[in-house]
């Protein structure tokens, strides 16, 4: 227990170590920032990894940072569910940083786009990590500004634009949180969200645990882009480099936002009953609204950035159902969403290395010419459109059923809408981009890079294995642990306390 | 049988569907051999096949709900990649509209499923019998039902057959719309319908409405059609109507008749597209225009396709005739428990029967007879198509045959009264084998008068000004294209067709339509202005205060 304990700050001190070093000799060596990156992000997936056994082993680990114990120190916590999210965070920061070895070779100074890369890593891992609320604030600042520089890392005049308006959405999203924080702290006396959930199982509920609710409903919900608060999201997304973008819809939208909803309204505050239904109505929203908008766009980067506020609205559903089935089908979204979504990023990327352009209608026939792509692109679009046996038809189909089974026809039937409405959208992007006839213009188009093809083809070996894992004995290890904790509800507290005794 | 009885099932009734579905892949498997070389990708068109083969096996065999539906959904994937196999222009839109269309509806079976295992708590196929009692379970059947006629091609969901038909390679077309997906449409119908729900009487007349609608609909669409493939594509619509009428009928002999016809018709109408098939490859071109007198270049392949017509016709003894029949009797028999609404049902069924033998006339003149058109083809020789691809043909035409002739000694009595296991009564079962006897002898005589009447009389003239040789006036050229566009002309018909070509018909297009104006109106909110997300921001999070407080 003593040693395994060792391996919890290592998710961030190994992210943050690895944009220090590139930053300081990224610029003399040349290759250097590739593999720094490429090795960083390796080291720390295998770590998740670990960490996943380790769960298995001791359910909980707690390690107090500094060894100043609990609730005065700092404390860092895994347990099923952040292990579950560090395996998605870190696998698709792997994979992304292979590909950005071929991709950023369009851009000067990579040694910057991988510190600020390995930092925003460190800061959704931190958050992932993090037992202390305040902490949480701070790894998501981390993380949320690195994603701001990374979205003008291009430096054009409509990058600027969008991460300005990011930027400042996002900073009014993380004060909505601080304010939250801070009404917290002065109701409860502490920051260990652990300790802070024993206060709160003792104490009788007051409305200032609605306003703290409303409050971060308003400011996770502003970095998961669910509707009304979404409208930074499609113009921030296109517009960083494609892998940035992959990160970004993939997992940074999730660990930021999702997670943090869940973790605070699960295990911290528990869940009011009216907010499940407000999180439903949210999450159904998003799913419709983000899909219908997806559909009408022919920018291809932009059209999968809607989609993304789509697919966090299938995760919020089933999550906001609160019961064990709907959490199940809403975290093996979370997890299917960031692969398929990264994998359709880098798809839309290898496009745009290819043929210069993102308007859909530009393209035709590029099938016969990035056949890798193409396949890809198709698994991928399959995923997400929730076709059998991809990997987004189970967690769909999970969310749908347990929808049903609570009671909530009219939920389950607009996801079954929204759900269309996606396998229409990507019909077109594939009728556009890669059917039909090749244009004379594109003839000379090659396929991408080793490296770029690498990345793409593991995460269509994902999509396609996705719904075969879900019936093996990883699903037991993986998914039921990370359903287990928010299931478990406020039972997180004495769980974290008693692994701090030992 | 012990092969984990949880989730797959061997009974007669899927067992005599996986037996045509090997036959029929077989027969295709060969005659693209023959149609497909020289494009691009064949490993791959193949492999496809194959998977299809694969994933129906897997959707007629399951037992378990989910395992059902992953092979189910994956088929409308591997038609979406087998329709891109096409050439023409408008391929790629085609092959998006079929996937949308398929894809939509399995999602909706999605939402059946969740329906039926709150109903039932279990998702075994053959553990179940929902009472269509409470909404819920209606529901439940119409999602999953919708799945069937979307596969099967019924209406409302029939409008990316005709589509298909025209833009997809002939041996696709012959694969999965006209034979494979009709025979797992329709089993899935029967499934549900017989098995899995007990149906009520006006479950029963929904079902007959939609058959019978189906079928007069959709061969009005026929008639006006000008294009090879796609006339044959509304037919393969049409006929889904007899089968889900003889479902509907809910009697035995109904029910025995839609499944021989969804047979029968997977049996003609792969048929008709190979042998359509044929003609493309040989005239290269499918508009009916540009056809005409081909018979004598490819009499294989005439006599084939004009015994499928006249099977799909229901002239006797064909196979199409017998199950006719049945359906009519299914029909009968339920009206014989009162109402008048039966006599409708059948009426439609009997008036679309004819129309589809007045369509078929029209296009056997116009491909086979008549005379050969300017365009066609300099290259054509006097020799018919490979053998590889009229064997298939042959093969098929012979089973129209033999299905018809030998109707209760073979098909009936081996694949289709075993699979309902029950005893199938009726007030009189076609008796093919002295009918054809007496047909046959009645042509030898009509024959012997014929020859009788002219040897006696034979006469020479001048041939009649406009019997002249067609090559100098082409322009007095008939294709027979246009025999029934005055349909058009009819009072209300006339503004339906309008309509029709207006594509407001077409469940996709007004889906499209509807859709389209709602992201248009979503867009306008999306101005891109900071300060309006800032203010939604806080509209939304004072709503949610409002809500939590109130």
């Amino acid at each position: 227990m003593i040693q395994a304990v060792n391996i919890v700050p290592l998710f961030v001190v190994v992210a943050l170590g690895g944009a220090f070093i590139v930053s300081l000799l990224g610029k003399r060596i040349k290759a250097f920032p590739d593999i720094m990156g490429s090795l960083t992000t390796f080291v720390l997936f295998g770590l998740s990894l670990l960490a996943i056994r380790l769960v298995n082993v001791y359910d909980v680990l707690v390690y107090s940072v500094g060894a100043w114990k609990p609730p005065i120190g700092i404390a860092m916590v895994i347990d099923g569910f952040t292990s579950f999210m560090l395996v998605t965070v870190n696998l698709v920061a792997f994979l992304i940083a292979v590909y950005s070895i071929s991709y950023m070779r369009q851009f000067t100074s990579k040694w910057k786009f991988y510190t600020l890369f390995l930092l925003m890593v460190a800061g959704m891992n931190g958050v992932v990590i993090t037992g202390d609320i305040f902490n949480l604030f701070v790894f998501l600042e981390i993380a949320s500004v690195a994603s701001y520089a990374l979205v003008a890392f291009g430096t054009e005049r409509h990058e600027l634009e969008a991460a300005f308006k990011y930027a400042v959405m996002g900073t009014v999203g993380s004060l909505f949180v601080l304010i939250g924080i801070v009404f917290l702290y002065g109701y409860t006396s502490t920051l260990n969200m652990a300790d802070m959930a024993m206060v709160f199982a003792q104490k009788p509920t007051s409305n200032l645990v609605l306003l703290v609710s409303v409050l971060f409903l308003m400011g996770f919900g502003l970095k998961a882009a669910l509707v009304p608060f979404h409208a930074w999201l499609p113009d921030a997304h296109p517009s960083a480099p494609a892998p940035i973008s992959a990160m970004l819809s993939g997992v940074l939208i999730k660990s930021l936002g999702v997670y943090a909803l869940c973790r605070i309204f699960y295990n911290v505050i528990g869940l009011h009953h009216n907010l499940s239904g407000i999180l439903m109505f949210l999450g159904t929203l998003s799913m419709v609204i983000g899909v219908f908008l997806a559909i009408g766009q022919w920018d291809f980067k932009r059209l999968l950035a809607y989609h993304s506020i789509s697919q966090i609205g299938y995760v919020i559903l089933g999550i906001g159902l609160g019961t064990p089935l709907g959490i199940l089908g809403g975290l093996f979204h979370l997890f299917n969403h960031s692969i398929f979504k990264s994998l359709l990023f880098l798809n839309s990327g290898a496009v745009e290395y290819a043929t210069g352009t993102r308007d859909l209608q530009k393209m035709g026939g590029l099938k016969e010419r990035m056949p890798v792509t193409a396949g890809t692109n198709l698994i991928a679009s399959m995923s997400i459109a929730g076709i059998p046996p991809f990997n987004g038809f189970w967690s769909k189909l999970i969310i749908i059923v347990a929808a049903v089974q609570a009671g909530f026809y009219g939920h389950a039937f607009w996801a079954v809408l929204a759900s269309i409405m996606t396998l229409a959208s990507f019909m077109k992007v594939t009728k556009y981009a890669f059917f039909g006839r090749l244009k004379d213009k594109l003839n000379n188009v090659k396929e991408v890079p080793f490296s770029m093809k690498l990345s793409m083809i593991v995460l269509a070996c994902i999509c396609v294995a996705g719904g075969v894992l879900f019936f093996s004995a990883i699903n037991q290890a993986f998914l039921q642990k990370a359903s287990g904790v928010l299931s478990g509800g406020l039972s997180y507290a004495s769980e974290v306390l008693s692994a701090l005794q030992q | 049988m012990s092969l984990n009885a949880e989730f797959f099932r061997f009974d007669a009734l899927s067992n005599f569907i996986g037996i045509f579905v090997c036959i029929f892949t077989v027969l295709v498997f060969l005659y693209s051999l023959g149609f497909m070389p020289k494009r691009k990708g064949l490993i791959r068109y193949y492999l496809y096949i194959l998977l299809t083969l694969i994933s129906s096996l897997g959707v007629v065999f399951s037992n378990n709900l989910i395992l059902f539906i992953v092979f189910w959904g994956f088929l409308g994937l591997l038609l979406y990649l087998l329709i891109g196999f096409g050439q023409k222009t408008n391929t790629p839109a085609t092959a998006k509209k079929a996937f949308i269309i398929i894809g939509a509806t399995d999602a909706l079976m999605l939402l059946g499923l969740a329906f039926v295992w709150r109903i039932s708590g279990t998702l075994q196929m053959d553990a179940m019998r929902i009472t269509l009692s409470s909404k819920v379970a209606v529901w439940a059947y119409l999602c999953l039902a919708v799945g069937a006629f979307a596969k099967a091609g019924a209406m409302p969901f029939h409008t990316w057959v005709p589509d298909a038909a025209e833009d997809s390679p002939a041996p696709v077309a012959a694969y999965l719309p006209a034979s494979l997906d009709k025979l797992l449409g329709i089993y899935f119908l029967a499934r549900l319908s017989i098995y899995m729900f007990r149906m009520n009487n006006s479950m029963n007349i929904v079902l007959m409405a939609v058959g019978s609608f189906t079928i007069v609909a959709a061969v009005m669409m026929a008639l006006v059609q000008h294009d090879l493939k796609r006339l044959l594509g509304y037919h393969a619509v049409s006929q889904v109507g007899y089968m889900v009428l003889g479902i509907g009928t809910g009697n035995p002999i109904g029910i025995a008749g839609g499944l021989f016809h969804m047979l029968n018709h997977a049996i003609y109408k792969s048929c008709l597209f190979l042998s359509a098939g044929s003609v493309e490859k040989k005239a290269e071109t499918t508009d009916l225009e540009d056809l005409g007198g081909l018979a004598k270049f490819m009499p294989v392949t005439f006599i084939t396709f004009l015994i499928a017509s006249f099977a799909i016709s229901g002239v006797p003894p064909f196979n199409g005739f017998a199950s006719k029949w049945m359906v009519y009797q299914g029909i009968i028999e339920r009206g014989s428990s009162g109402g008048f609404i039966w006599v409708i049902f059948l009426v439609s069924a009997m008036f679309g029967s004819a129309l589809t033998l007045a369509s078929f006339m029209k296009l056997i003149h116009a491909v086979f007879l008549g005379q050969p058109s300017k365009h066609q083809a300099p290259s054509t020789e006097h020799r018919d198509v490979s053998p590889l691809m009229w064997i298939p043909q042959v093969f098929l035409a012979l089973l129209c045959i033999v299905f018809g002739v030998f109707v209760y000694r073979v098909p009936l009595k081996m694949f289709i009264f075993p699979a309902l296991g029950e005893r199938v009564s009726s007030s009189g079962i076609w008796e093919a084998s002295p009918a054809t006897i007496l047909i046959i002898v009645g042509i030898v005589i009509g024959i012997i008068i014929y020859f009788l009447g002219t040897l006696s009389k034979i006469r020479e003239t001048e041939s009649f000004i406009g019997g002249e040789s067609l090559k100098d006036n082409p322009q007095m050229r008939i294709s027979g294209t246009r025999f029934y566009d005055t349909v058009k002309d009819i009072g209300f018909l006339s503004v339906i067709f309008k309509l029709a070509e207006r594509k407001l018909f077409d469940i996709y297009e007004v889906g499209a339509k509807i859709t389209f104006a709602f992201n248009k109106f979503l867009r306008y909110l999306h101005n891109g202005v900071l300060p309006t997300y800032l203010a939604w921001c806080l509209l939304g999070m004072g709503i949610i205060f409002y809500i939590l407080f109130k």
